[in-house]
């Protein structure tokens, strides 16, 4: 025997004793740690304090009543502390968006819906606050003071607004849901559902609203989140969570899981290979193209996992001619437009409002998109994509020869000279710019080439400084036009109302509410009536000249009126309104808030004698 | 070799005295604020800050402190309009416009053209004019921003004497500078001038300044020797005793402004044109009296 052997025994004697030795300080160090953390715990136990804040800032908002730089009726109201609440009524120092009810589905400009729409998804207008201190929400309250009970969602995100570096992944949870429902009241009110508790702290809360079941314009003071610093142990509350909310919650989540899965799939194996399909294989290829034509677009990405079969279906671009990416705009990113690269080469109407913000989609990849399935595209929806700039306008005008509808509302960031590119798409017969900073010259260029226009939306456009040129070229080149928004377009005047009504004789409906500059006593409303019989739908909102002949010559001229605002004026007396209600048969709304001569009961006795117009008197107590 | 020490020492005294005397406090105006409606009836009672048809408000800002009068014309009352609706919401707009710091400090004329602006966005129809005055103070650059458009205005009082005040602008006897929305039909007819037309003034303040903003109510009925004499008896910067020499002024005034004998400035000024009154002018009477003091939050 050499000597190696006992001195290995030895020498692993020695190892294993030291090892013991080293495991045997650990746990008596651990031991030691332990008794040391529960000291500590017994000396400071962390107390969860509520948080309870004011938002501090609007950041995003999807429209509103008022006027840009104003603090009437704007959005920016919804920060910072209640100034109207608990009284109710219509007020400046509110949140005001810019529609009510059902009134814009039913004119002549209302657009058709796109089908396929997920059944929980009503959401219509939205607005994002910033709160000063990211917090595990407990509670949100919205003070609402007039009409309540538009707030359908709320979520809130885990980006923070404030902090310097962008975040990886921005998700948005959502606190709460609901279907529109009706309140009966108009007073105002402290709305506090109940919430979920989500995993990461927030300061970015969204709120949409949908106002169809509103009998005047919603109106919210501000809104208040409570919150805790510290993430807050699960409590039995969460047992009590409906069976259905979870189901909603799977969906959500799948939602997104979707587009990713599927790429896993195949990067994975190819499916296995069928060699029949069972029943399937009996229907013919068009009927189960129909079945498959009412999935929403996340059941078509689960039934795509299905079988090959049905996986061929579900990718065939003749299930994407309409595609709705709006009710999904949480999710919706570079990736997502990726994956349905491919399917949708051949869609006409293509929703992406309100997708794409804090980066989840860039310019690259949206032109992308463009650039592959953009020949066929007729009906583009872009509201509120603030990542759109002015390549994103340049490709639209390069790769969507057949575009007839362009929707840029509140895509404010746009700067003005991207609406250059708009003038190249000469087949536009829909084209809205509300709350956009498009320039004179530019949208001359546009009127310019753009003759087939049936319908322009200019509400808001603040940096136009002269409507009047705008109008005549209106007139001059844009005979088809039949509904023309000019909300709040400051300085047009009898000249351009007279150049536009003479030129567009097509016109059903004309939006001139809040345009101060127009004076009864030049005539100008009077030869509108005269001009455009076929108005439809005429909003003369806060313009204070408007007198008893202007209603005279409306009842006299256009029978086929339907909706008519008058808020504020003072000369309109209640004979002149019955002349017109006995004239024109079709009228539904009729809007005489602040009209100093039409008090209460007079709008009673209207209502009796015509029981089929909703007469709309707003009050400020 | 000592007066090399002691001169030394005088010469960084002086210069280091003369280091110091740039303030880096922030001031702030610690405001009281008094008055009288013409028809003093019991029983109406108006939101604060409202006496009669006149108007005002204070406002704290995180880099300013504002206040304002606005005088509303009573004229307007004749066409079954009142008059302190419009002078109210005016002043509130203005205050809501501090409060939400949608103003710059050094451009108190920007406040009343924004306000104004505002005015015209309200759903409701507003019509009626008013005078109004604006006083801005910087807390770090210690310097007082007014614009005043009208025949309301303020002195800045140091020492006991007036070391700044506000000039008058009139179109024509008894027809001040003023702001309105009239009715359609009568835009020509009613005169209204626009924000841009006020007098716009800055002024360097210093700690323990007094500045009374005030109608006209006070200024045709007190002459200045009166009101310096009330303000001599301003003992220190506390809230109340501003309060209690606010109230004095104004009760002061109100009751000069019934004398049927007393020569007031208003009289004085008509006799100069030549009309012989005599006696107080029964206005309403707004008194706003600030004092210049250090910034506490």
């Amino acid at each position: 025997m050499s000597p190696v052997f006992p001195m290995l025994t030895v020498l692993s004697m020695f190892y294993y004793i030291c090892l013991r030795r080293r495991a045997r300080t650990a746990t008596r160090g651990e031991m030691i740690n332990s008794r040391r953390a529960i000291e500590s715990n017994s000396r400071a136990l962390p107390i969860n304090v509520e948080v309870v804040q004011y938002a501090k800032e609007v950041l995003d908002f999807s429209s509103h009543y008022g006027s840009e730089n104003s603090m009437s009726y704007t959005m920016w109201n919804l920060a910072g502390i209640p100034n109207v609440y608990p009284s109710s009524g219509d007020f400046t120092q509110t949140a005001v968006f810019r529609t009510y009810g059902t009134w814009w589905d039913q004119c002549p400009s209302a657009q058709l819906p796109f089908k396929r729409t997920p059944p929980n998804f009503y959401s219509q207008d939205y607005v994002e606050l910033a709160f000063e201190e990211p917090v595990y929400p407990t509670a949100v309250h919205v003070l609402e003071t007039y009409h309540p009970g538009a707030v359908i969602r709320i979520l809130a995100s885990s980006a923070n607004p404030y902090s310097q570096n962008t975040p990886a992944e921005v998700r948005w949870e959502i606190l709460w849901s609901e279907a529109p429902t009706k309140v009966n009241s108009p007073q105002a009110r402290q709305f506090t559902p109940c919430i979920k508790q989500i995993d990461f702290p927030t300061n970015l809360i969204r709120l949409e609203v949908n106002s169809s079941l509103q009998d005047y314009y919603t109106e919210l003071d501000a809104v208040v989140l409570h919150g805790v610093k510290e993430r807050p142990v699960l409590s039995l509350k969460t047992s009590m969570i409906d069976m259905n909310d979870l189901d909603e919650d799977d969906d959500e989540e799948k939602n997104g899981c979707e587009m990713d899965s599927l790429n896993k799939q195949f990067s994975v194996t190819a499916l296995r290979e069928w060699t029949t399909n069972g029943y399937f294989d009996k229907l013919p290829y068009e009927l189960i193209q129909l079945i498959l034509s009412h999935l929403t677009v996340p059941d078509l990405c689960r039934l795509a996992q299905t079988c090959k079969l049905l996986y061929q279906h579900c990718c065939d671009p003749l299930q994407y001619i309409h595609l709705s990416l709006q009710p999904y705009w949480a999710r919706i990113n570079d990736t997502s437009l990726e994956y349905l690269l491919s399917r949708c080469t051949l869609v006409q109407w293509l929703n992406l409002s309100w997708t794409g913000n804090r980066g989840a989609i860039s310019v690259s990849g949206f032109s992308r998109f463009l650039k592959v399935c953009g020949t066929e595209l007729v009906r583009l929806e872009l509201a509120c994509g603030h990542f759109l700039n002015e390549t994103c306008l340049e490709v639209i005008a390069e790769m969507c020869p057949n575009l007839q509808e362009l929707n840029l509302s509140s895509c404010d960031k746009l700067p003005p000279q991207a609406f250059n590119h708009i003038a190249k798409m000469c087949s536009l017969k829909r084209l809205v710019l509300y709350r956009t900073k498009v320039e004179q010259t530019a949208l001359l260029s546009i009127l310019n080439f753009c003759s087939e226009l049936q319908h322009l939306s200019l509400g808001s456009c603040v940096m136009i400084e002269d409507y009047d040129l705008i109008a005549s070229m209106m007139g001059a080149k844009c005979k088809k036009l039949r509904t023309l928004d000019l909300w709040r377009c400051k300085n047009i005047t009898e000249n351009g109302i007279a150049e536009l009504a003479s030129g567009c004789q097509l016109l059903e409906e004309l939006d001139l509410g809040w345009c101060p500059t127009l004076q009864s006593s030049t005539g100008c409303f009077t030869s509108l009536a005269r001009k455009l019989p076929n108005l439809q739908k005429l909003f003369l909102t806060a313009n204070r000249s408007v007198c008893d002949t202007d209603i005279e010559e409306l009842a006299a001229n256009c029978s086929h009126l339907r909706q008519l605002d008058i808020l504020g004026t003072r000369m309109v007396s209640p004979a002149s309104l019955r002349k017109l209600l006995e004239s024109c048969k079709d009228l539904s709304l009729l809007d005489v808030s602040f009209c100093s001569q039409i008090d209460n009961r007079v709008v009673l006795e209207l209502n009796a004698s015509f029981p089929n117009v909703f007469i709309k008197k707003s009050f400020t107590q | 070799m000592f007066s090399v020490l002691s001169y030394g020492r005088l010469v960084a005294r002086a210069v280091l005295g003369g280091l110091s005397q740039t303030d880096s406090r922030d001031y702030s105006l610690v405001t009281a604020s008094c008055g009288f409606g013409k028809d003093f009836r019991k029983g109406i009672l108006k939101k604060g800050m409202c006496y009669g048809d006149d108007a005002c408000f204070v406002a704290r800002h995180r880099s300013a402190d504002v206040l304002g009068v606005a005088d509303g014309v009573g004229g307007w009352r004749d066409y079954g309009v009142d008059p302190s609706q419009f002078s109210g919401t005016l002043m509130r707009t203005c205050e809501r416009l501090v409060k939400e710091g949608r103003f710059v400090p050094s451009n108190p004329v920007g406040i009343l053209t924004t306000s104004y602006c505002e005015l015209l966005q309200n759903k409701v129809p507003l019509l009626g004019s008013s005078t109004a005055c604006i006083v801005v103070l910087d807390r770090t650059s210690h310097r007082l921003h007014t614009a005043n458009l009208g025949d309301s205005g303020f002195l800045v009082v140091r020492g006991g004497e007036v070391v700044h005040r506000s000039d008058e602008q009139q179109h024509y006897f008894n027809t001040p500078f003023q702001l309105s929305i009239a009715p359609p039909e009568a835009e020509g007819v009613v005169l209204s001038d626009s924000p841009d037309a006020a007098d716009s003034t800055t002024f360097d303040v210093q700690l323990g300044d007094i500045i009374l903003t005030a109608t006209d109510g006070l200024f045709d009925n007190m002459p200045d020797y009166m009101i310096l004499q009330e303000l001599k008896k301003l003992k220190n910067s506390n809230y109340e005793s501003i309060q209690q020499t606010a109230r004095s002024i104004a009760e002061q005034a109100h009751e000069l402004a019934y004398d049927p004998t007393y020569m007031s400035p208003f009289a004085q000024f008509a006799c100069d044109n030549g009309l012989n009154v005599r006696g107080g002018k029964p206005d309403d009477i707004t008194v706003l009296l600030s004092i210049v003091a250090e910034y506490t939050d």
